[in-house]
C-alpha cells in the first residue's frame, strides 16, 4: 500500500501543527481561518503536496474551531461563522461557566467536523463519477450555476451577480492561452501592461492581498481599538464541563452538521450562514428553546457543530466539480495548482492515495482540533490578548513570501499583493462581496474556455439549453436558486430574523 | 419555422479574433449591472461619496489617518526598497531579512498606543528574531526563493 508510506510522523506532526496555528488565527478577532491558509501557504512550497495538503486542512480546521473562543470570552466571533456561539456562549461565561460553554463548544466541533467529513467521502466521488460525463457545455453551465448561487445568496444580490462578474473579468486580462486552444493574443490591458500581465494576475497574490492586507488595512483604519472595552473572562473556577449535557442533543447534533455540510456544499456561502441557519432551526424545532439567547447549551452545540461541518460540504465541489466551497477552500485550489494537480471530476480517480490521505488528514485535524482545545482551553484562551502590533507586521512579512515564491522569485507579485489589498479595502467600502468576486476569478478562464469551446464546436447558443437533459436539469437549478434568493428576500421584508 | 428561429442564433467566432470574444460579453454585462446598481441606488450614490471624501480628509466619522495611510505607506516603501535591493543582493534572501527587520520594527511603532521602553526593546527583539527565523527557516532549511 503506496498510502502506508506518506503516513509517516511528519505527516502527522504537521496536521498537528497546523490545527494548533489554526486555532490560534482563529481565536484572534479579525483573523480568519482564510487568512491562516493563505499565510501558511509559502510553508507548503518545501513540503510536496500530501504533507502540504496536512497542513492545510489543519489550519483549516483549527481555524474555524479556534473562532469560538473569543466569541464565548469576549463576545466577539474569532471568525464569521461563530457568530451564533455569542448569543449563548457568552451569556454563560458570564455567569462564570467559560470554561464549560467552550468544551460543549469543541465537542460539537469535533462532532460536526468527522460529520462531514464522512460526507464528504462517500458524496464527493459519486458526484465526481457523475461530473466526468459533463462536456463543455454542462462545464460551463455548471460554473454559472456556481455563480449564481452565490450572487443570489448575497445580502444585496445586484452587488453580488456584480462582484462575481468584476472576478470574471479580472480573471481573463492576459492572453487567451494557447495551451487552452486559444489564439495567445493579449486582451484588456494597454500595451505597456503586457510584459507583467501575459499570464493574467496569479491567483495566490489576489487572494493573500484580499484576505491578508485587506484585514490589516481595515483594523488599520479602526485604529485597532479594543471593541470589547472589557478584558476577556477568566476561566478559572466555574461549573465544570460533563459529557452529560449532550442527553437528548443528538437530534440538534445532526440536524446543525447536516445544515452545515450542506450549506458547506453550496459554493460561496459563508460559515455565518450555516451557523445562523443551524441556530434558527434549533430555536424552531427544539422542545425548549426558552433559554436560547440566555446561555444556553443548545445554543452553542448548534452553531458549532454546523460550522465545522462546513470544512468536510465545502471540499465537496473543489473535489468533485474543481469549483471552491467558501474562500478557503479557493486558496487550496492555489495550493493544488502550485504541485501541478488539477482539481475536478478527474482528480478523485486520478488521485486516489491523496484522495485518502485527505480524507485521513481531516479525520485527524478534527481528532487533533478535540485533544488540543479540550485539553489545553486555557492557555489556548490566552491567545485573545496577544496584540496586533507584534502579530500585523509578521503577516504582512508572511504575505511577502507566500505572493513571491509562487513564480519562483517575480516581483510584480508582490505589488500585485499591494494591489489586491487596496481592492480589496475598497470593495469592502464600497459594498462588494469578495467571495464571489474570488470565485468568479477563479472560475473566469475555465468559463470562457467552456462558452467559446461550446459555440466553436456546435455553432448555436440554442446548444446551451438543448445539449442534454443534464443541461436543461442545470438551468432548471439556475432558476431555482434565483427564486429561492427572491423568496428569502421578500420573506425577510416581512418578518425579523435571527439575523437581525 | 423552427429552424428559422435557430439560426437566429448561429454565431461564428473568428479565430482571430476570439480572445476579444468572450471579455466582450463580459464587459458588457459589467456595463449594465453598474449602470443597474447606478440606477437603483441614485440616491445613496452621491451622498455616500460625499461621506467617503470628509472621512478619508478627516472631516467626520473615525478613521485612523496615521495608522491606515502609514501602513500603505511602509508597505509600499517595504516592496519598492526590497525590489531595489534585490539587486545588492540577489537570489540570497538578505533583502527580505534586512527589510523585514526594518519594516516590522516601524509598523508595530505605528500601530502602538502607549510606548513605554520595555514595550520598546520587546518591539525591537520581535523586529530582530521573527524576520530572521523567517529567512532561516524558509530560506535557508526549505529553500524557497525570497528576494
Amino acid at each position: 500500500m503506496d498510502i502506508l508510506s506518506h503516513l509517516t510522523p511528519m505527516f502527522f506532526g504537521l496536521i498537528a501543527a497546523g490545527t494548533l496555528i489554526g486555532i490560534i488565527f482563529g481565536a484572534i478577532p479579525g483573523m480568519t481561518a482564510t487568512m491562516a491558509v493563505a499565510v501558511c501557504l509559502p510553508l507548503t512550497y518545501a513540503f510536496g503536496l500530501q504533507n502540504g495538503i496536512a497542513l492545510l486542512l489543519g489550519l483549516y480546521v483549527g481555524g474555524i474551531s479556534g473562532g469560538m473562543v473569543p466569541a464565548v470570552l469576549i463576545n466577539i466571533p474569532g471568525t464569521p461563522s461563530s457568530i451564533t456561539t455569542t448569543f449563548d456562549g457568552y451569556p454563560m461565561a458570564r455567569r462564570g461557566e467559560g470554561e464549560r460553554a467552550l468544551k460543549i463548544g469543541i465537542v460539537a466541533s469535533v462532532f460536526g467536523g468527522l460529520f462531514s467529513a464522512a460526507v464528504l467521502f462517500f458524496f464527493a466521488p459519486v458526484l465526481a463519477d457523475f461530473a466526468i460525463k459533463f462536456s463543455y457545455v454542462e462545464k460551463f453551465l455548471i460554473i454559472l450555476l456556481a455563480l449564481t448561487v452565490i450572487a443570489s445568496l448575497c445580502s444585496n444580490m445586484l452587488m453580488g451577480i456584480f462582484s462575481g462578474v468584476l472576478g470574471v473579468w479580472l480573471s481573463l486580462i492576459g492572453t487567451y492561452s494557447i495551451t487552452e486552444g486559444g489564439n495567445g493574443e493579449p486582451r484588456l490591458m494597454f500595451d505597456f501592461m503586457q510584459y507583467y500581465l501575459i499570464d493574467g494576475f496569479s491567483l495566490l497574490p489576489v487572494l493573500i492581498g484580499i484576505f491578508g492586507l485587506t484585514t490589516v488595512l481595515l483594523d488599520a483604519e479602526k485604529g485597532f481599538k479594543d471593541e470589547t472595552g472589557q478584558g476577556p473572562i477568566s476561566l478559572k473556577g466555574g461549573a465544570k464541563f460533563k459529557f452529560s449535557v449532550f442527553k437528548g442533543q443528538l437530534t440538534n447534533l445532526v440536524r446543525s452538521s447536516s445544515i452545515g455540510t450542506f450549506i458547506g456544499i453550496l459554493p460561496g456561502v459563508g460559515g455565518s450562514a450555516a451557523s445562523v441557519l443551524a441556530y434558527s432551526q434549533e430555536k424552531n424545532f427544539s422542545r425548549d428553546s426558552s433559554q436560547m439567547g440566555k446561555g444556553a447549551p443548545q445554543g452553542i452545540v448548534s452553531s458549532e457543530s454546523s460550522n465545522n461541518a462546513l470544512t468536510g460540504g465545502a471540499l465537496v465541489p473543489l473535489l468533485s466539480l474543481g469549483i471552491p466551497g467558501d474562500s478557503t477552500t479557493a486558496i487550496l485550489i492555489g495550493a493544488f495548482t502550485l504541485q501541478g494537480i488539477q482539481v475536478g471530476p478527474l482528480f478523485i480517480g486520478n488521485n486516489i492515495d491523496t484522495w485518502y490521505l485527505m480524507i485521513i488528514a481531516l479525520l485527524a485535524a478534527n481528532v487533533m482540533m478535540f485533544g488540543i482545545m479540550y485539553f489545553a482551553i486555557r492557555h489556548i484562551a490566552k491567545v485573545i490578548e496577544v496584540p496586533k502590533y507584534i502579530l500585523y507586521p509578521l503577516i504582512i512579512m508572511m504575505c511577502v513570501v507566500g505572493a513571491y515564491a509562487i513564480n519562483y522569485g517575480i516581483m510584480f507579485d508582490v505589488w500585485t499583493l499591494l494591489l489586491f489589498g487596496i481592492f480589496g479595502w475598497v470593495a469592502h467600502k464600497i459594498g462588494l462581496e469578495t467571495v464571489p468576486l474570488i470565485i468568479g476569478f477563479i472560475l473566469g478562464k475555465s468559463a470562457e474556455v467552456y462558452f467559446v469551446k461550446s459555440i466553436e464546436s456546435y455553432g448555436n447558443l440554442s446548444i446551451f439549453f438543448t445539449k442534454s437533459p443534464i443541461a436543461m436539469f442545470l438551468w432548471v437549478l439556475i432558476a431555482v436558486s434565483v427564486a429561492f434568493a427572491i423568496y428569502l428576500r421578500v420573506r425577510n421584508r416581512r418578518q425579523p430574523t435571527v439575523e437581525s | 419555422m423552427e429552424s428559422q428561429w435557430l439560426s437566429m442564433l448561429d454565431v461564428t467566432i473568428d479565430f482571430d479574433q476570439s480572445h476579444l470574444f468572450f471579455p466582450r460579453i463580459i464587459t458588457w454585462i459589467l456595463v449594465i449591472l453598474l449602470a443597474m446598481i447606478v440606477v437603483t441606488r441614485y440616491r445613496l450614490l452621491v451622498p455616500g461619496l460625499k461621506r467617503a471624501g470628509r472621512v478619508l480628509v478627516g472631516r467626520e466619522g473615525e478613521f485612523d489617518h496615521k495608522r491606515f495611510f502609514g501602513t500603505l505607506a511602509l508597505t509600499t516603501a517595504y516592496f519598492y526598497l526590497m525590489s531595489v535591493l534585490s539587486d545588492v543582493f540577489p537570489n540570497t534572501g538578505y533583502s527580505f531579512l534586512i527589510m523585514s527587520v526594518a519594516f516590522v520594527f516601524l509598523l508595530s511603532l505605528l500601530y502602538v498606543d502607549h510606548l513605554t521602553r520595555r514595550l520598546f526593546v520587546i518591539l525591537v527583539l520581535n523586529a530582530l528574531i521573527a524576520p530572521t527565523l523567517a529567512w532561516y527557516v524558509l530560506a535557508q532549511l526549505f529553500r524557497i526563493t525570497l528576494p
